[in-house]
């Protein structure tokens, strides 16, 4: 394990959280928006905590990964782990916080009895897939569609 | 989850609805909601919840390494009658907390809030179930000398003044309670939860993480309306103030630092391997843990009058603004929230009726004192029986007319001081008439 590796804390999400992941987000998007943070974090927390995972270096959370157990959606029966929303700061890319955020959130699904990992990606965000392939996603079997309605 | 799910039996589980009819009747209002407000969540279930899986070996304390008790009679009497005592204030806090919720639930001005601090309520109401499952389940009776029929009636009889711990036994004045008490209080269970994980007695530490899971969505009930009002109140929304939130914090803290125990206590926990940590230690942490909360929540203050600052130059400018005791570009450091030095407005513990002001001053004066705490309390605190007590204590040691020690031990004790069922004269076991199928009441003796 290198020094990096050993500063880095991987631990459940909180409610004190919001303000970091709000953070983080205004610097990959470039838009704060913490009423659309609050919201989501208090959705997963009633979901289950142990869901999401979040990366501390120096008791400051620099990555984080929410995550759902569901089962049952668009036919597939199977009990799945979804990763639905992910980021890690800008300055601490690149030391494998990513990968270490899916290893514990993965940890988490097999122990709730997820046999599947699953997420959707936009097409245009290259960099997202290849880190998605890097810890194991392959396409699927499935196409996602929508149709705009409004 | 890998969880079991269980009921109490019968008498048990209706002696729990009886006084939730009393004591919570917003309780129907849940089911009702829950789809609008927590759509595809798992309905609630007022049940005990034990988490499958968990270690066999004690983790901590004097029998490290070996086998978790599951029984009282394996603990040894010392350590059951700890255990005892800690179970029995866990019930009372679960319960209590429901009481003191109840008051001014239907007066929180958003609905959303309202239904949360609802689930809050609902699932508290499990947690006190979950404590019963533990005192029902095995024979306590050579630990307490009681009953586990006289267990649960000593802790359902409770009030809010009579129970164990002092942060359960203050009224609300204002839902701005409801939200400052989940963000402050339920902090301190989480620690208590936390810490309690490790337990050497199996059947209480399977029941930690369940009610964990649950106690993180409390918090997020307090946290995450805070950091909507105090945008609210950057923006100049003059209803839920800064300055009552502060006052808010100024009621709560105190009694949650107190909730911890005293500040050198703790090694009995530790030697019988209920919990991994002592008081001082834990309190420290927490403490930590509400200066983080209160500086996101000034950090959200700011960005809403100021968003063009970073979140790094908000934090920079909180902290100017609380130091210098400045202004800039509108905003005070009255504006930001501080949480109170440890030693203020304390009961118990190290700091009890040492007179420490809000900033960590100390005071000689007693009346100086008293006027010190009136201008930093919310004003409805201050008509309570528990502050006029709370008064008459320090002037009395101050005079020299009784000790700090005294002074202390003047709280509730865990004694039957509830009184009866307010709709019987008799106590709350709700019994089936054989040939009837509408519960009747009648007494356990």
């Amino acid at each position: 394990m290198n020094a990096v590796a050993e500063q880095i804390r991987i631990r459940s999400l909180t409610e004190l959280d919001v303000a970091r992941i709000v953070a983080i987000d205004e610097r990959l998007t470039g838009v704060y928006r913490p009423e659309v943070w609050e919201r989501r974090i208090m959705y997963y927390l009633r979901r289950d905590p142990d869901a999401c995972q979040v990366a501390e270096m120096g008791g400051k959370v620099v990555g984080f990964m929410l995550s759902d157990l569901r089962g049952g959606e668009f036919g597939l029966e199977e009990t799945s782990g979804w990763v639905e929303r992910f980021g890690v700061d800008p300055d601490f890319q690149g030391r494998s916080i990513g990968r270490r955020l899916f290893e514990a959130v993965v940890d988490h699904m097999k122990r709730q009895g997820a046999t599947a990992m699953r997420t959707l990606v936009e097409r245009s965000d290259s960099d997202l897939a290849s880190f998605l392939r890097a810890v194991g996603f392959e396409d699927a079997p499935l196409t996602a569609l929508e149709m705009r309605i409004g | 989850m890998n969880v079991e799910q269980t009921t109490l039996p019968k008498k048990y589980h209706d002696a729990v609805l009886h006084w939730q009819r009393h004591n919570f009747p917003d309780y129907g209002l849940l089911p009702e909601n829950w789809q609008k407000y927590f759509p595809n969540d798992p309905e609630f279930c007022l049940c005990a919840k034990m988490e499958v899986g968990m270690g066999d070996k004690v983790e901590v304390g004097d029998a490290k390494g070996e086998k978790r008790r599951e029984k009282p009679g394996e603990l040894g009497e010392e350590p059951a009658k700890h255990l005892l005592a800690i179970i029995r204030a866990q019930a009372s806090t679960e319960f209590g907390s429901i009481q003191q919720h109840e008051g001014t639930l239907a007066r929180a001005q958003d609905d959303e809030d309202r239904f949360w601090v609802l689930r809050v309520m609902a699932e508290e109401l499990r947690h006190g179930y979950q404590m019963f499952h533990l005192l029902v389940e095995q024979d306590w009776s050579g630990v307490s000398g009681q009953r586990a029929e006289e267990m649960v009636e000593e802790i359902l009889s409770m009030q809010t003044g009579s129970h164990v711990l002092d942060a359960f036994n203050l009224e609300y004045d204002s839902f701005v309670d409801n939200v400052v008490f989940a963000a402050v209080i339920d902090r301190v269970g989480k620690y208590q939860l936390s810490m309690q994980r490790v337990c050497s007695y199996k059947p209480f530490a399977a029941s930690m993480p369940p009610m964990l899971r649950e106690e993180a969505v409390h918090l997020a009930a307090g946290v995450i309306p805070m950091r909507r009002w105090v945008q609210r109140a950057a923006q100049g929304n003059a209803l839920i103030t800064v300055s009552a939130i502060q006052k808010a914090f100024n009621k709560w803290m105190p009694r949650g630092l107190e909730m911890f125990g005293h500040e050198k206590g703790g090694e009995s926990n530790i030697r019988f391997g209920f919990k991994n940590m002592k008081n001082a230690e834990a309190q420290s942490l927490y403490y930590e843990e509400c200066k983080r909360m209160v500086s996101d929540l000034n950090q959200r203050f700011i960005r809403a009058r100021l968003p063009k600052l970073s979140p790094e130059e908000a934090e920079a400018l909180a902290e100017r603004l609380r130091n210098d005791r400045s202004r800039h570009e509108g905003i005070s450091h009255e504006d930001m929230i501080q949480l109170p030095d440890r030693g203020f407005f304390r009961r118990k513990g190290d700091a009890a009726f040492t007179m420490v002001g809000f900033a960590g001053e100390t005071f000689t004066d007693v009346e100086e004192y008293v006027r010190h705490l009136a201008a930093h309390l919310p004003e409805p605190y201050l008509h309570s029986r528990d502050m006029k007590q709370y008064v008459e204590s320090l002037r009395q040691v101050a005079a020299g007319t009784m000790t700090t020690e005294q002074a202390m031990k003047k709280m509730p004790a865990l004694k039957r001081v509830g009184g009866m069922c307010p709709c019987s004269k008799s106590v709350r076991w709700v019994m089936e008439v054989a040939e009837e199928s509408v519960p009747a009441v009648r007494s356990a003796n």
